[in-house]
Formats: structure tokens, C-alpha cells, sequence
């Protein structure tokens, strides 16, 4: 996911001035139920398109996903259910059949057929299209065929195992043949017209976006008049705005921040734990840290469980490999990784370590928990001799070093697993030429390129199998949390978030507390 | 007023110089400050794509090239297409101008109403209570950083008594907190240049004078004083004027204020090129037309410098 505007860069400022000042107002405790017809959302930053080619960014996918549908729907429990098809199968080794959803209907009245589907993927994969970003999602398609209204015929390149994951996430939303090669792209960027359970109204800019339910949405309409959402990009301003009831829904809330949310007695907080992993990456090139028995010693080094409990304030998981809980083929059997100091002084002896500098590369609050980690995880390695020093810098640093592949020692990273599956994950990323392409291993190359192209389920199991073994030992990453996303809710508003930051709004997943 | 028409074209000049210096600082800091490719495109983009969008943005031209085109392009009021926003960079910095002059003109009038009367008062009744209490809440909106203030403004005021909205931008109410927390500093300062500049006057010898023929206290501070102490008190005010405007940086962030000050830290995060370019830019511009105005007004209030 683009990361810009992922996180708030001032938000560690306005926490320290907000955790200064004592917490739990008294308030008088407010109804649980409502008559409202208004759902008010505040998010950290303002949408910059609503093109979905035009933009990945999680403050743009969060109001694309209501706009817009796709044709495979990832719900709250992570699984793939029927979006704007209702069935697909696969044909052979390269050929998906999809089946599309009968009477829905553009929210400008015109009905949605499978040319419509045809032209989306075609022009997400457009790289003339100005502004297009999404070019890579979909590159696995050779061709769509329309047959007939109601049927979509996808070929792939080479077999696909996940192609329905990847038009059910950003870039495979569907978009109207009709209205777009008729107004333009620009117009189109500024009056969106998608299926999706909330078509637009107005926009004014970094102040607020203006929705209204569609009466007619396949999925029932949604329990609301208009949706609001405001950008609210300070975090602690954000937080203020939901205790005193002006908002019903805020996004990206920290631990510390929702302990205050729940002290308060109208709101609540939702979580839904991540579709993903924060991991330590290391470059694992450079010595010591070419040596596995180091990297072991590195992670068997960091006491996890406190970093959830006094960090996190118990709002994650510890890991167990280089694949999220909730993923396809997360091995449940696998302990969570260890803590064992001892055993980590041992492995650094037999390594041969000599007190080489080791090097944590952070921001400091682009990523969630970035530099209280980095320095908890410094005082641990310390503890068992390591030689361990962190170094921050801003993100747009971070941005460079990351394309250019120049970090140094370990740095943070928080892999998406947009697919929920490790190819579009751990593999997306440290396969041969991914961004963090630092470390080779014959075998676990091989095994990653051959679960990437088959469709035989039981294979690819097997194939990660092998490779978590062969990354246990070996870790390009270091696995360090999964953690909650957070979000705070009016209490009079029922609602369940997905694990992706899509902040989907549905009947089946929304309501408010009526009287 | 013959000498009005050269002291017009060197302020022309000097203007006109400090714009392009100002342009030209502004191009070569962004591009020091890193490429906004890689933060426009998912972190696995390849090779190609990212040389895809460098070229459709122009930055894969050498960097004279893109100095010579922004400023062939900003001389006929064209800062280019924003590279967040997908429009021309001109149009979005003006859709968010009428947020931050409604915010800092509020801020400015805020600040003057409340600081020249307290000023005026604490030099006449100096090291009184009222001196020391206003003198020492001056210090603390001097000292406390903006956010500071501005979050406890919102504990305080919206959270716990519930008198006024805690952010956005939609009527009167949601003016006050932002338009206090920005005038702090200014008011402040104001009200403390105020009170040392009427001292120094009081201790005139006019006013010595203007005293010992009898007239009353209140007619010395209104006719002899007030006016031979405004040039300081114009200059600050002048300056904090700008500083309103163009420094509405964290306050505009705390309260989610969509002004040209929020525009530019996020085109900064962005690394949005031609908006950031255009925000100063405009920015600089408003500094030297008030600049300008403070000189023409030293004039109005001071002979001296007319003449000099």
C-alpha cells in the first residue's frame, strides 16, 4: 500500500501533550441508542482521488470500497465472499470463469454488465492512463473476454491460484464503461459513479466528503441517510472529537489512546487484528547479520510478550513465522516465536560475534509503535551482549533507502497481506527483485516461485511448510508483532471492521442502536 | 510626494528579487528533500514503473531543465499540476486561501482587541495586579508551543465544559478556538511591546511637560502618548500580521482547519513539488505586500522617515 498517508506524522507530539493531561473526564453517561440518520467518520487524511486506478492509499481505499464494488467482496473474517459476481470457478489452468450479479445498477441508473468489468481491468492495467497506479495489481490477466452480459472469462498468463483475492482488493474495483468514456477521467476523479452502497455528493477539499445511501444497493441498503467523512488529520483533536459525540466512527486509534475511549462512557472500541505482520527486515548481506546463528540470537533476544503487553497495551499477537494469523496455510500448530534469553547468548557465541555495531534503521511514528519498539528491542539485545544502536530518520527517507535498497542493518516494515495468502505478502516482498530482496536461498526460491503459479492448494501448503522451516532458520525478517487496528465507535453504532483498512460500511456488517 | 515614485520602483525591485530567491530556495530544498515516486506507488512498484511515473511527472529531466521550465512557467502564473491532488497546483492553493485569511484575520483582530487596551493599561497602572497578571499570562502565550495550547483549548473548553465544537469549519463557533490558539502568540507579543513602548514614552519629556501644564492623566496617555508610540507597535503588529498567515501551520493541523498552512506541511509529507512551490510562493507574496503597507503607514505616522 502507498504509505503516505498511512500514518499520522504528528501524532506522537499531540499523544505526549494529550498523556500529560489527566484522562477519563467526567461525563455524563449518554444514550446508547440513536435517531440519527448521519454517519459522521473521521479518518487522518483527506482523500486525494477518487479514481480507484488513481490511488492506493488507505485514506482513499476506505471511501473507494463504498463507492466502488469489486467482484469478489474480502469480508471481516477475512474469507473471499461474492461481491459484484456471484460465482466463479476455474476452467484448465489459466482460465477463470466469473458469473455476475443480475439487475445492479450504476448509481447514475445504468446497469452493469460485463463489458463494464472488461473495461476496469483493461484500464487498470493501462500504463497510458495518467495518474494510474494500481498498473501492477492485475499484471497475472493476458486478456478478459466478455461473452455474454453476465459472464466474465479472465485468461492468466500462468496459472493464478489468487486471482479472485486480487480483484477483491485495490485496483479491482469496478467502474462504469459508460459514464467514464463519457466525462473523462478528470470529471470522473471528481464525481465517481461505482455500485457500491454510497454514491457521491459533494467534496470539500480536507474538510469533508459527503455520501448518501443508495436506496437500490444490491446488499440492502445501508441504515443511514448520508455518510460524512471528515479529515481529521491530528490524532488526539481526532480522539476529542469522538468523546464529545461529534463524530461516530475515527480510524487509526493507538493503544493509549483507546484505554481513554473506553474509560469514556459513551464510546467504544472495535478492532480488528491485522491483516499482516510488523516485522524487524534485515539486510542480510552485510556481517554479522549474514550469519543465521546471529539473526537467531537476535530474535530469540526480544521478550515479545512484553512488547504486547506494556507497548501494545495487549492489543496484538505474537507471531509465529513470516505468515499472519488468518492467512491461507497459517500453520496453527507453530508455537509463537520464543523468548529465551540464555539460549540467545549461546548462538552468539558459537556465531563467532565479536561486537559488531547492529543497527535498527526507524522512523519515528510513521509506523505504529516504530521507535518505542526500536528502543525496547535495543535494551533487550544489550541485555544479552549484542552491540546494538538505533537510528531514526523520517519517512520519506525511509521511502528512498527502500527503493534504493540501501539500509544498513534491520528496519521496520509492516507488510500488507492484501491477499491474505504469504505469496502476496512475504513473498511479494522477498522474492528475487522484491523491494527487500536481501537475502538467496535456493530451495526457498524455488518453492516460492512454484506455490506463486499453482492452482493445487494441497501443494502450495506443502511448499510453505518447507519454507517457514527454512525461514525460521534463516529469517530475513524478524517477526515482532500483529497487532490491532483500532477504531473508536459512538456506542450507539454496531459495527465490524475487516482486517485490511478497507473500512467497508455494509448492512450486514453496520447498524445503529435504534430505540 | 515626488519621492513616492523611486521609493516605489526600489521596493518593486527588491520585491521582485526576493520572490525569485525565494522561488528558487523553495525548488532546490524540495528536490534535496527526496523523490516523490516512491511514496506515490505501492512499495513492490518495479523498476519500469517507477520510471513510468518519474517521466509523466517531468522529473526525469536533468534538474536546469525543471528550474528553467518552473520558472518560465511561474512567470505567467503557472506553478504546474499537483501531483497529489491531479489538478493545477494554482487553483488547489487558492481553494484553501479563503480558510486561512477567514482564520488568521480573526486571529489578527482577536489579538489586537485584546492586547493594545491590556497594554495601554498595564504601562499606566505598572506593577500593578492587573500588570502582573496580564504580564505573566503574555509570557505563557508567548512560551507554550501552539499544539500545546490548542489541545488544551479543546480538553478544556470543548471536552470538558462543552461550550464550543473541537474542530472543522463550519460556522462562527468552530472559529473561536482556532482564531485564539493562532493569536496567542501575537497577542502576546502584542500586548507586551504595547506596555514597554507607552513606558518609554510616559518617561518623555512632552509628556513631563504635557503633565506639568495641568492636563489629565487620561488625555496625556490618548493625545501625546499613544500616537508617538505606535511605530513599534505598527512594526510588530505588522509582522505577527504575517506570521497569521502564513504560519498557521499547527494550529490549521490540530483543528483540522483546511487552510493553505495544512495544504503545505501535507504537500511537504507529499512531496507535492508544485503545490509547496506555490504555497510559499503566495506566501511571500503576502509578507511583502504587508511589509509594503507597514512602510507606507511609518511614513503616515513618522515626518522622519519620509523625508530620510
Amino acid at each position: 500500500m502507498a504509505e503516505i498517508t498511512r500514518r499520522d506524522v504528528l501524532k506522537t507530539a499531540a499523544a505526549g501533550a494529550m498523556a500529560a493531561l489527566p484522562a477519563g473526564l467526567p461525563r455524563p453517561a449518554a444514550a446508547q441508542m440513536t435517531q440519527k440518520k448521519e454517519l459522521v467518520v473521521a479518518q487522518g487524511g483527506d482523500v486525494a482521488a477518487f479514481d480507484p486506478h488513481q490511488s492506493t492509499s488507505s485514506n482513499d481505499i476506505r471511501i473507494s470500497f463504498n463507492i466502488f464494488d469489486n467482484l469478489t467482496s474480502r469480508r471481516p473474517d477475512g474469507k473471499l465472499a461474492p461481491g459484484l459476481a456471484t460465482e466463479w470457478k476455474l476452467q484448465g489452468q489459466t482460465t477463470w470463469v466469473f458469473k455476475l450479479r443480475s439487475g445492479v445498477k450504476w448509481h447514475d441508473g445504468e446497469s452493469f454488465s460485463s463489458a463494464d468489468v472488461k473495461f476496469s481491468i483493461d484500464r487498470s492495467l493501462d500504463k497510458t492512463l495518467k495518474g494510474n497506479r494500481v498498473t501492477t495489481v492485475l499484471t497475472t490477466v493476458d486478456r478478459v473476454e466478455a461473452p455474454d452480459p453476465s459472464t466474465v472469462v479472465v485468461h492468466t498468463k500462468k496459472p493464478d491460484p489468487l486471482l479472485p483475492a486480487r480483484l477483491g482488493f485495490y485496483g479491482g474495483q469496478m467502474i462504469p464503461k459508460k459514464y467514464v468514456e463519457q466525462v473523462g477521467p478528470d470529471t470522473f476523479n471528481q464525481k465517481p459513479i461505482g455500485t457500491g452502497p454510497v454514491r457521491f455528493v459533494s467534496w470539500t477539499k480536507d474538510d469533508r466528503i459527503v455520501l448518501e445511501a443508495n436506496p437500490s444497493y444490491w446488499g440492502g441498503r445501508v441504515d443511514f441517510d448520508r455518510l460524512v467523512v471528515r479529515a481529521l488529520p491530528e490524532m488526539a483533536p481526532r480522539v476529542a472529537a469522538l468523546l464529545k459525540g461529534e463524530v461516530d466512527l475515527i480510524t487509526q486509534v493507538p493503544p493509549d489512546q483507546g484505554e481513554r475511549i473506553k474509560a469514556n462512557a459513551s464510546t467504544a472500541v472495535a478492532g480488528a487484528l491485522y491483516g499482516g505482520l510488523y516485522v524487524l527486515a534485515v539486510n542480510s548481506q552485510r556481517p554479522p547479520l549474514d550469519n543465521p546463528l546471529v539473526k537467531q540470537a537476535l530474535s530469540l533476544a526480544i521478550d515479545r510478550e512484553a512488547i504486547v503487553k506494556e507497548l501494545w497495551r495487549g492489543r496484538g499477537v505474537v507471531p509465529n513465522s513470516m505468515i499472519a494469523q488468518g492467512d491461507n496455510h497459517f500453520d496453527v500448530s507453530l508455537p509463537p516465536l520464543a523468548f529465551k534469553p540464555a539460549e540467545a547468548k549461546d548462538r552468539l557465541k558459537k556465531s563467532g560475534y565479536k561486537g559488531e555495531e547492529i543497527v535498527i534503521e526507524t522512523t519515528s511514528g510513521y509506523m505504529a509503535g516504530d521507535k518505542p519498539m526500536s528502543e525496547a528491542i535495543q535494551a533487550m539485545w544489550r541485555d544479552v551482549g549484542v552491540n546494538a544502536k538505533v537510528e531514526i530518520f523520517e519517512y520519506s527517507v525511509r521511502a528512498q533507502k527502500n527503493r534504493d535498497k540501501t539500509f544498513k542493518g534491520l528496519w521496520w516494515s509492516d507488510p500488507t497481506s492484501t491477499l491474505r495468502d504469504p505469496d502476496g505478502m512475504m513473498w511479494r516482498l522477498l522474492g528475487p527483485g522484491g523491494p527487500q530482496d536481501y537475502w538467496r536461498h535456493a530451495e526457498f526460491d524455488e518453492l516460492g516461485n512454484a506455490a506463486r503459479f499453482s492452482v493445487d492448494e494441497k501443494f502450495r501448503g506443502d511448499a510453505y511448510k518447507r519454507m517457514t522451516k527454512i525461514f525460521l532458520e534463516h529469517l530475513p525478517w524478524i517477526p515482532v508483532i500483529q497487532p490491532y487496528e483500532d477504531y473508536g465507535l459512538q456506542k450507539h453504532v454496531e459495527w465490524t471492521p475487516d482486517p485490511l483498512q478497507q473500512l467497508e460500511i455494509r448492512k450486514f456488517n453496520f447498524k445503529f442502536r435504534r430505540a | 510626494m515626488r519621492s513616492l515614485l523611486p521609493f516605489l520602483a526600489s521596493r518593486l525591485v527588491r520585491a521582485a528579487v526576493a520572490l525569485w530567491l525565494v522561488s528558487t530556495v523553495v525548488f532546490v530544498v524540495m528536490r534535496l528533500s527526496g523523490d516523490p515516486v516512491p511514496l506515490l506507488l505501492p512499495p513492490d512498484a518495479p523498476r519500469s514503473e517507477i520510471f513510468r511515473v518519474r517521466a509523466e511527472l517531468g522529473l526525469d529531466r536533468p534538474l536546469p531543465v525543471q528550474y528553467a521550465v518552473f520558472l518560465g512557467n511561474a512567470l505567467r502564473g503557472d506553478f504546474g499540476r499537483s501531483i497529489h491532488f491531479r489538478q493545477p497546483a494554482f487553483r488547489v492553493v487558492v481553494g484553501y486561501l479563503p480558510a486561512t485569511l477567514e482564520l488568521g484575520l480573526t486571529a489578527f483582530a482577536l489579538a489586537i482587541v485584546v492586547a493594545l487596551p491590556i497594554g495601554v493599561i498595564s504601562a499606566v497602572r505598572r506593577n500593578s495586579a492587573v500588570d502582573q497578571t496580564a504580564m505573566g499570562l503574555a509570557l505563557v502565550g508567548q512560551s507554550a508551543p501552539t499544539f500545546f495550547i490548542g489541545i488544551l483549548l479543546i480538553l478544556i473548553v470543548s471536552l470538558n465544559l462543552g461550550l464550543l465544537p473541537t474542530s472543522g469549519r463550519e460556522g462562527w463557533r468552530h472559529l473561536v478556538l482556532p482564531a485564539l490558539t493562532l493569536g496567542a502568540f501575537a497577542m502576546a507579543s502584542i500586548a507586551r511591546l504595547t506596555r514597554s513602548s507607552v513606558l518609554e514614552v510616559l518617561r518623555a519629556d512632552y509628556v513631563r511637560t504635557a503633565r506639568a501644564k495641568g492636563l489629565s492623566e487620561g488625555l496625556v496617555v490618548a493625545k501625546h502618548t499613544l500616537k508617538n508610540a505606535a511605530v513599534p507597535i505598527v512594526t510588530i503588529t505588522g509582522l505577527q500580521f504575517g506570521t497569521l498567515l502564513g504560519g498557521a501551520v499547527v494550529t490549521e493541523t490540530v483543528f483540522a482547519w483546511p487552510g493553505i498552512g495544512r495544504l503545505a506541511i501535507q504537500s511537504i509529507y507529499n512531496r507535492d513539488y508544485p503545490v509547496v512551490q506555490c504555497t510559499v510562493f503566495l506566501s511571500a507574496v503576502l509578507f511583502i505586500v504587508i511589509n509594503f503597507c507597514i512602510d507606507l503607514l511609518y511614513g503616515v505616522l513618522d515626518p522622519r522617515v519620509r523625508s530620510g
